[in-house]
């Protein structure tokens, strides 16, 4: 049986929202991205927004609460609801000094503690060599983890090597999007099926 | 198939270990123009120099003492190990071995690179920045002026070309273009969809380190349409020949352990290579090319089958080695190495068929 599924966000296209944790334009983390968007729209119809967290500006960074935000920047407020309204959420992030940047944290620490609860997140990384991988699996899972977020099982690391520029060239890190994307399809199909009524009447 | 050995240098002006003196660099670039007539005698196939802009180097200007080792030779082919093509005008690059290649009757090559030394980019007012970018706009500039002239052109870096006359023509035509890689997953590939011959730095570690990086050529060259069956591929990597296995560790290990220093920091400082890594490194399983002439024979053969390589360009004299040595290991590789080494890969290729 295929059906088309038809999530919340209407018209039956995925809500992808970005979290981009890189301070660089343009940057290897969005070009891992980039390949994960066009790979997930090849497999799913999909509307996106992207969240630079560097780019927010002083009432971001200065911002230490959600009610700062809330009283005083109504731009980035919807910033944060965006992000807790994705149907898929894909934080990406370059290693910075063994973990995410700081300023990758500082906008999860004003997202509310339970609007990620159960919502599908991928996770992707970059850094400048292999050895920085695990920073998925020792510093982003636990933070999404930390939020009862439904994290993507194979989440995506890239590492410089894999690039010329930001253009993803490594064969290995593509296969391993498709791998990550077909899970991704199988669980919001799983999620968003119109309801079988035969199993039901059982 | 047949298998090329060469030898590389980087031209080094390095002080010496045991008397402390600093050779001048016009003792440098005789020595220099001494290793590659040694080695043409030797009966090697391959000539290399380095290019870096330095003060502890002489070869900023590879293409000038490659034209002067044409004169000093018959027989050896003359590459430049590598040039930078990222900082050079690719015009210029043509012209220069276009001319050596007349000098020495079609013996000029180019392996080009993207530079792991960065000094060049200031100098010629290039931005890092734009490091994959300038490699790979240039790269196809130069393969544009090897396929035809005149030749119309156009990109970032450069103005354009339209109907341009790049001249003198090579001596056949032609000058073989290699690309150098040093293991980066996307310069292999990008050389494989380019179906451009590869030379492979490997420098330390297992002597199966680049498996991936060659599957990964040969599987991106095929998808392009080449047949990756008839792309060479060749290794550079550091060596050294001694008379015995005992020899050959004693003689390089203090001037490469040396030589290191500047390319193994920790903690913002040069870390000198202790024995016992240096040890681990010219294990049979390991890549460095250090042992008797028999050792590197071994290792020469199983660099050929793990990786189909038929090509080696040893880098002899790294960290300063003196002039006398380095002869004498150019010597040995070329005349009990590689008439062994050509013999027994021809071999082996006759029992495949």
């Amino acid at each position: 049986m295929t059906t088309v599924p038809d999530f919340p966000g209407g018209g039956g296209a995925l809500r992808v929202v970005v979290v981009n944790g890189s301070p660089h334009r343009p940057s290897t983390t969005m070009g891992l991205v980039d390949v994960i968007l066009d790979t997930l729209a090849g497999l799913q119809p999909i509307d996106t927004a992207r969240v630079d967290v560097y780019g927010l500006g002083a009432a971001f960074t200065g911002a230490l609460a959600r009610e700062d935000i809330v009283a005083h920047a109504r731009g980035i407020e919807e910033v944060l609801r965006q992000v807790e309204n994705a149907d898929l959420l894909i934080a990406a992030a370059p290693v910075y000094r063994g973990s995410y940047p700081g300023m990758f944290k500082h906008f999860f620490d004003l997202i509310d503690q339970y609007a990620l609860a159960n919502k599908p997140v991928l996770l992707a990384a970059t850094g400048g060599g292999e050895h920085h991988a695990l920073v998925l699996e020792h510093a982003m899972r636990p933070l999404f983890a930390f939020f009862q977020a439904l994290t993507v099982p194979v989440a995506i690391f890239a590492s410089a090597g894999a690039f010329d520029g930001t253009v993803l060239l490594d064969p290995r890190v593509h296969a391993r999007i498709e791998t990550a994307l077909n899970d991704v399809v199988d669980l919001l199909r799983l999620r968003y099926a119109p309801r079988d009524i035969s199993s039901e009447a059982r | 198939m047949t298998f090329e050995i060469g030898v590389l240098t980087f031209a080094e002006v390095t002080r010496d270990i045991v008397t402390g003196t600093l050779p001048s660099p016009h003792q440098r670039v005789r020595d220099t123009i001494e290793l590659a007539r040694v080695a043409d005698q030797a009966g090697l196939d391959l000539f290399g120099v380095g290019e870096h802009h330095r003060s502890d180097f002489v070869g900023s200007a590879p293409s000038i003492l490659l034209a002067a080792a044409a004169e000093a030779t018959e027989q050896i082919r003359l590459t430049s190990a590598v040039t930078v093509l990222s900082s050079e005008d690719p015009v210029r690059v043509w012209e220069q071995y276009a001319t050596i290649d007349l000098i020495s009757g079609g013996r000029a090559e180019i392996i080009a690179g993207r530079g792991s030394y960065t000094e060049s980019f200031p100098l010629f007012g290039y931005d890092l920045r734009d490091y994959a970018d300038l490699f790979r706009e240039k790269l196809d500039l130069l393969l544009r002026i090897r396929e035809s002239n005149p030749v119309t052109w156009e990109g970032r870096f450069r103005a354009p070309l339209v109907e341009a006359d790049v001249a003198p023509r090579a001596n056949g035509d032609q000058i073989p273009i290699w690309v150098a890689v040093g293991g980066t997953p996307a310069s292999a590939v990008n050389a494989g969809r380019l179906g451009l011959p590869m030379a492979l730095a490997l420098l330390l570690g297992p002597l199966t380190t680049h498996t991936e990086t060659v599957e990964l050529y040969r599987q991106a060259a095929t998808a392009a349409g080449h047949d990756p069956g008839a792309l060479p591929i060749g290794i550079n990597t550091h060596g050294y020949v001694g008379r015995t296995s005992q020899h050959a560790r004693e003689t390089m290990y203090p001037y490469f352990a040396q030589g290191m220093v500047e390319n193994h920091h920790q903690r913002g400082q040069g870390v000198i290579m202790s024995r016992a890594a240096f040890e681990a490194q010219a294990r049979p399983a390991s890549s460095l090319l250090v042992g008797s002439s028999q050792e590197v024979i071994d290792k020469l053969i199983a660099y050929h089958q793990h990786y189909g390589i038929g090509r080696a360009m040893i880098q002899t004299g790294f960290g300063g080695l003196p002039q006398k040595e380095h002869l004498e290991t150019i010597e040995r590789l070329g005349t009990e190495v590689a008439p062994v080494v050509r013999r027994e890969v021809a071999a082996l290729a006759a029992s495949a068929a």
